[in-house]
Order: structure tokens, then sequence, then C-alpha cells
């Protein structure tokens, strides 16, 4: 948690992204990357290959589930962990989720101050 | 010379005769209507009249000298040698019978010593009487059998026409009347015979009708008092007979007549017309004049004898209560057709009804066959109520469809109403949602006779049901991302290091903090019961300790609690349960949270295991305010809390018990509470032990 980290979030909320920011910023020092919609986010992956990927389940058009495999197809990208923010708490959709690959599943609504806590814990960092 | 004595009345006559000389015996004993036989005092016959000699089958020559008891097979005493002693008068006695020849009886009297050493005795012949008397016998008894029979008749046949026709037809029979009737009196004074037995040779009368004059009403009251007529013969005048009536009854060739009334109960009568609650009901019961049942004889006249009187007034009597009961069984009868009616129309009317109704309804007996079926059955299955009747469950529903109806029918066929869900496609290849309900038909000693299947059709409701479910978990959902923004905000804000607040700025921006937070565990809640119930969760049931729970429990708690100044105190007795690890954990948190809120700061909260038969017991102790007893039952229903106020106070959602009742009856478990106001409260639940026993259990114990 030391070290300085960047992320990408990926979710069509604004304000999600901007507490997200504060959060990663204010806890750890963590700075942020943000697209609003999958295939913004593929970009931004390819060209700035963050240390995660923080994807929102829910999008209109590409869904978080798309998105994520369009990441693991591309060789630039399918290294990097992707870790879900899904507003669904049930236990059965969660490990539906996981089975497609991710690192793991963080439930909305969180504190963004946990955030680095959290994702550190996930990806062992 | 000799007196004979047999009579007193002949006494006399014999008594100036008693100077006759000797020769006139023979002339005299021929002219007495009776067996004479004088016998010595060794009982040899010293002369007999020819009535004599004929009735012992000898000549008056051949007897003389033989003895009387190689006749008679009894010797005569002749000890008493008093002369002119009483007669002894013995009955009957047997004569020796010739071989081949029929029995003769005699009856005999003797008077000794009419003159020293002399003896009369007369006797004569009663075969025939005997034979008579036979006659009179077997009369008596086909009149005793007669009256059985009727009276068979009358008990086994409701059916008037039948006693009446029997009745007259055997009274014919046995009277060796000519004409029998049973003339039935009719209410305007005529009449008219409704059964009729008459020889060929005379004309018949049934189904005349006979006008008032006949039987005029003063007759009519006579009759009703049991008045019997017996007459000989109409022509003689004292039999005082009206001479129109003569001529009336001449008519018809009646020259005697036997009449006896027919009179009924009309109290019996009465009771079998319920609408009729007049006030002669109120008065002793008086016999109504039916009718008559008439015997004649036809062109010569007859005497009725008291035996012939007799039979035909207890026929009479028979006939009257077969009325009355006949009457009885026609208002029954009357009464039954109504209700059978009126049966019907129920019936029909449920048909309608059912019929009407978008549920399928049936009647299925013990064997799993189908009894009763409405029309909406057609719609689904495509076979009409007529064709599914007697038919078995498993041949209309297919092999597939019966194996999930096995295990309620087994159930409901035990006695248990039963209610379960069960999905199918229907003849239109829709998909249908079905709730059926088994209701055992129990008759009066308990037995299961069958039972009543009541299915409808849920479908509209399940899929009402899946968009409020939808609904809920949407909104929930949409909500949580908001609440994520609003919740971080606050968060990030309340660090400080955006700027510092005024310290009613930081009042207001923890009043927001807290709320979100509160709402955020809303959405938890209304997320978790939605789940619960609409039955999308299944608990994962597995051996677990649940003292290794409360242990998880209490330490997920201990923040709070400590924040409280709160102590928990646990029971770490290692115990296994079948439950459903993380719910159970659930329940257990949320109660312990309820405790601790709801528990004066330095108090204790207790969590403790009660293991009995079959099920394991949780109680949660704390020594709070107490519940009102008004509130205990309320408790667990959704946003019910003791005080209104609680809820902003202590910062629940009001769901908590709500779940926990929810994630308990999962488990096939009670929750319950006892409380004290004051005291504290104790909630406490079973937790079912599995199908297996404990003791299998108990080997899994650490």
């Amino acid at each position: 948690m030391t070290s300085s980290r960047q992320l990408l979030i990926i979710d069509d909320e604004e304000t999600i992204q901007t507490v997200v920011d504060f959060g990663l910023k204010l806890s750890a020092g963590w700075s942020l990357l943000k697209a609003s919609s999958g295939r913004e986010g593929i970009t931004i992956a390819q060209e700035h290959s963050p240390d995660a990927i923080l994807l929102d389940v829910m999008m209109p058009e590409m869904d978080g589930v798309a998105t994520f495999k369009a990441l693991q197809a591309d060789g630039q990208t399918n290294e990097i962990p992707v870790i879900f923010l899904t507003a669904k708490a049930q236990a059965t959709e969660k490990s539906q989720l996981k089975a497609l690959g991710v690192s793991g599943v963080i439930t909305k609504p969180f504190n963004a101050l946990d955030l680095p806590m959290l994702i550190s814990r996930i990806l062992h960092w | 010379m000799a007196i004979f004595m047999h009579q007193r009345q002949h006494r006399s006559r014999f008594r100036h005769q008693r100077v006759r000389p000797r020769q006139n015996l023979p002339r005299l004993m021929g002219n007495v209507n009776e067996a004479i036989a004088l016998l010595n005092h060794r009982g040899q016959f010293v002369a007999t009249n020819a009535l004599a000699a004929q009735i012992l089958h000898n000549s008056s020559a051949q007897l003389k000298g033989q003895y009387w008891r190689d006749f008679v097979n009894t010797s005569l005493d002749f000890s008493q040698c008093h002369r002119g002693s009483q007669p002894t008068g013995k009955q009957v006695s047997l004569q020796r019978s010739q071989p081949g020849a029929p029995q003769q009886i005699l009856e005999w009297s003797l008077t000794q010593n009419i003159r020293p050493r002399l003896h009369l005795v007369i006797f004569r012949d009663i075969s025939d009487r005997k034979t008579q008397a036979e006659a009179a016998l077997v009369q008596q008894q086909q009149q005793v059998e007669l009256f059985a029979e009727v009276t068979l008749k009358i008990r086994q046949s409701l059916q008037l026409d039948e006693i009446l026709n029997t009745t007259v037809k055997e009274v014919q029979r046995i009277l060796k009347a000519d004409r029998v009737l049973a003339y039935q009196v009719l209410k305007d004074g005529t009449g008219k015979p409704i059964s009729e037995a008459v020889l060929p040779q005379h004309s018949a009368i049934l189904g005349m009708t006979f006008p008032e004059e006949v039987f005029p009403l003063h007759y009519q009251q006579r009759y009703a008092q049991g008045r019997v007529v017996a007459i000989a013969d109409v022509q003689d005048p004292q039999a005082g007979l009206a001479e129109c009536l003569v001529e009336f009854v001449q008519q018809f060739d009646i020259r005697a007549k036997l009449i006896v009334p027919i009179l009924t109960s009309p109290l019996l009568a009465k009771s079998s017309s319920p609408s009729d609650h007049g006030p002669a009901a109120n008065h002793a019961p008086q016999p109504v004049l039916w009718g008559l049942l008439i015997a004649h004889q036809c062109t010569v006249p007859r005497q009725w004898n008291a035996a012939e009187l007799a039979l035909m007034q207890q026929l009479a009597n028979q006939i009257g209560v077969a009325i009355a009961q006949s009457q009885l069984v026609e208002n029954l009868e009357d009464i039954v057709d109504l209700r059978t009616t009126a049966l019907r129309q129920q019936e029909e009317q449920l048909r309608l009804i059912t019929n009407a109704l978008p549920v399928l309804i049936a009647y299925v007996d013990r064997q799993q066959r189908y009894q009763f079926n409405n029309q909406a059955y057609e719609a689904w299955l495509g076979q009409t109520p007529g064709q599914l009747k007697g038919q078995h469950l498993e041949t209309v529903w297919g092999s597939e469809h019966y194996q999930r109806m096995g295990l309620p029918v087994q159930t409901v066929l035990a006695g248990e109403m039963i209610s379960y869900d069960h999905e199918m496609v229907g003849q239109d290849g829709e998909h249908r949602a079905l709730n059926i309900t088994y209701i055992p038909d129990m008759d009066g000693q308990g037995e299961v006779q069958g039972f009543f299947a009541l299915t409808s059709d849920i479908s509209d409701r399940k899929a009402i049901e899946r968009m409020k479910d939808e609904f809920i978990s949407v909104v929930s959902h949409e909500l949580r991302t908001p609440l994520t923004s609003m919740h971080s905000a606050l968060k990030i804000l309340s660090t400080g290091r955006l700027g510092t607040l005024s310290e009613d700025g930081q009042q207001m921006l923890e009043i927001a903090d807290d709320n979100t937070e509160r709402l955020v565990r809303l959405v938890n809640s209304v997320l978790d019961l939605q789940r619960i119930e609409s039955g999308d969760v299944t608990m994962e049931k597995q051996i677990c300790n649940a003292a290794g729970l409360i242990t998880q429990a209490i330490e997920a708690m201990q923040p709070m609690a400590q924040q409280q100044g709160i102590n928990l105190v646990g029971q770490s007795q290692p115990l296994q349960i079948w439950a459903d690890a993380d719910y159970m954990l659930q329940a257990l948190t949320n109660l312990i949270s309820n405790a601790i809120k709801f528990s004066p700061a330095g108090n204790e909260v207790s969590i403790n295991l009660e293991a009995q038969p079959n099920q394991t017991l949780f109680h949660i102790h704390d020594e709070g305010a107490g519940i009102p007893a008004d509130k205990l039952d309320s408790i667990f229903e959704r946003f019910q809390q003791v005080d209104s106020s609680d809820a902003r106070r202590k910062g629940g959602t009001g769901l908590g018990l709500t779940i926990c009742r929810k994630i308990i009856e999962q488990h096939g478990g009670h929750i319950w509470v006892k409380s004290q106001l004051g005291q504290g409260s104790t909630f406490s639940f079973s937790v079912p032990d599995p199908p297996t026993q404990r003791t299998s259990l108990s080997k899994h114990q650490p």
C-alpha cells in the first residue's frame, strides 16, 4: 500500500468516479484513470496499462462482463487484474462473477476511503 | 227294575218307569240316544243296547259275558259298592282299536250298583267330534297364520294396496265368504271398495262409488266408536236393516254380512304431516274411521261366529296400523322428494358455481380416482368431467406429474391437509404455475374417505410476485450506486482533509453520515427479506457448531457492545446443529445487536444454548426495559418497534426481527420472546435436528 499505484475505473456514474478518486487519493495517495464506458475503458487500459481495473457490472451498451471478456481477449490488457464493482449483493451472483475469472468483487455501497485496503487484500499487494 | 240314569233330567223321566217289567229294558235302551251297557261286578257285559253294540262292533248277544276291559283300555273300578253312588265321569278313553281301523274315542260315564252288583255305563263315540275339534283347530290355525301373514306383509310392505289385496284375498279364503271388501270412506261421506276378493259367480263391486245415503254420517260415527255389525240374514226383519238398504244390498246378492271398522290413529297420521299443527293435535287421540272391512255371504244367510268376528277385527286393526304407517311413509317420501329436489338444485348450483370458478375443483376417492371434477378441468386437460370420473390420478396426469403428487396425496390420505406448488404446461402450451391444496374428507370415525383437490392457476400471481421481487431488487440495486456516492462523499468530508467545518457543520455532517449508513442497512435488509421471502434463497444446511456461531456473532458485535458499554457473554460448550451457518450468523447478530441496542450501559447480554430432544434452543437474554405484553405478538412483524421513536433513536431498520423470523422459519424452527417490563427480555429460537438422529450428529462433535 506504500508504493504509488495507478488504477482505472470504468463506471458510467461520474459521481462514483469522483468519490473513488478522492477515496484512493486521500487514503493511499493512489491515482485514478476514469472511463465512462467499456470501450473507453479498454482504450485507456491499452494506452496506460494501469495496476488494476475497477469495473462496474451494470453499464449501458457494453456491460461489465462484456468489457471484462474484451480485456481478457486483448494481449495488451489480459494481464491487468480486474475487480468488479456490483450493486448485486447476493452470494450466488458474486460467485457467478468470480467464476468468470476476475480477481475480486466489491459490493456497493462501499466507503471509497476503504477501497485501498479492500483492493490490497484482494490483490495481495 | 233297573233305572238308568245319565243326566238328571233323564233321571226324573226314568223314575216313574221304575215299576216297568224287565223285558221292557231292551226297548227302553233302544230308544235312548246313547250307548248303554249293563255290567256285572266283574266287568262283564250283561246287556247292551243297539247303539252300544254298534260302537263296539259286536251284536248284543256276542257281547254278553265279554269283559269291558277287553274293549276299552281302561278297566272299571267297582270297589265302591254303594248303591246309586255318583257316576264317575271319566272323560275319554281309547278303545282297543281293530287292526287297520281308525282309532275310536269314547266318552263314558259309570253309575255303580244301580242294582246290587249291576252297573250302568253310558258311552258315546266322540271320534267325529274330535275331528270337528281338529277342524276348528285347523281353522283357528289358518286364521292365526293369516293374521301373522298380514301382519308380516304390513311390516314388510308399506304398499297399502298390496296389504289390502292380501287381506281381502286371505279373509275370503279362510272365511269361505263369497265376497270380502276393503271399503274406504271418503271425506264427502261417499265411499268405494278399493280392494275386493269375490267368487267368480258373484258380481264384483270394486271401484264403484257408493252415495252418502248408503252410509250416513251417524253410521260413520258409530263405526268410528268401534261398532261391529254382523248380520246373518239381511232379509230378516230383526236384522234392523232399513228397507232401502235391503234393496240396495240385494242388488249385489248380499244375504249376510259382517262389517268391522278400519280405524287409524289420528296422532300417527298427523305427525306425518309437519305442516298440520292444528288445535286437534292437542286433543286426546280419537280413532278416525278410515273405512270398513266387509265380508259378504251371497244368496244364503250365514251365522257369523265369534272367531270370524275376532279375526276380522284383528285384521282391521292391523290394516289401521298399516294405513297410518303408509300415510307416514307417503309423507316421508314427499319430504324426501322435496329434499332430494332441493339437494339436486343445490348440487346444480354448486356445479354452476364450481364451473364458473377459475379453479380446478375435484373430489378424489381413497383409491385415488376422480369422483367429481368441475368444468375447469376440461379447459386444462381436454377431458370432460364425465370422462374423468372414475379415472386414476396417474392415468389423468401421467407418471411424471403423478410422481410430484405422490407425497402430497399420501399425506392427505393420512388425514392431513396439504398445500404445494407445481408447474406444468397447459393444453394451450402455456407454462403455468399451480397451487394445489388437498383437503382430507373424513367420515364420522375419522377414517379418510378421500380428499378434495383445489388447484388454482397462480401464474398471474407468480408473475406479479416476480415483478414485485424484481422491482424491489432493481430499486435496491439502483439505490446502492447513489448511496455509495453519498456515503463515500460524506466519509471523505468528515476526514476534514478537504477543509474544516464549524462545530454545527460537523454535527450536520455526522447526521447525514449516520443516516446514510442507516439507509444502507435498510436497503440491505429489504433486499435480504425479499430474497428470503421470494424463496430465491435456499438454506444451505450443514452440520455446524452452535457455540462456534455464537462466538463469531459475539466477535462481530463486540465493537458495538463496547461502544454501548455492554458485556457480551456466550456459551462455549460445543453443540452440533443443522443449519446454514451464514444465515444463522445473521439471525444471531441481528438478535444480539437488538439486545445491545435496548440495554442500558453496564449491563450484560447473554447467549445460551439448550439441547432438547429433536431440537436446539438459542436464548438471547438482555436486562433492558423489556417489552409490553401487547407488543410481544407483533414484534416480529416488519416495521414493528416497541416505541416508534426507537427506530430513530436506536438506528434500527424495523426489519431485523422479521428477517430473523424468516431465517428461523426457513430452518423449520420457531422464534419467540418472553419479557417482563423493567427486567429484560429473552428472545429464543429453535433449530430442529436433521432427520437423522442427534446421536449420529454427536459423532461429528469436536
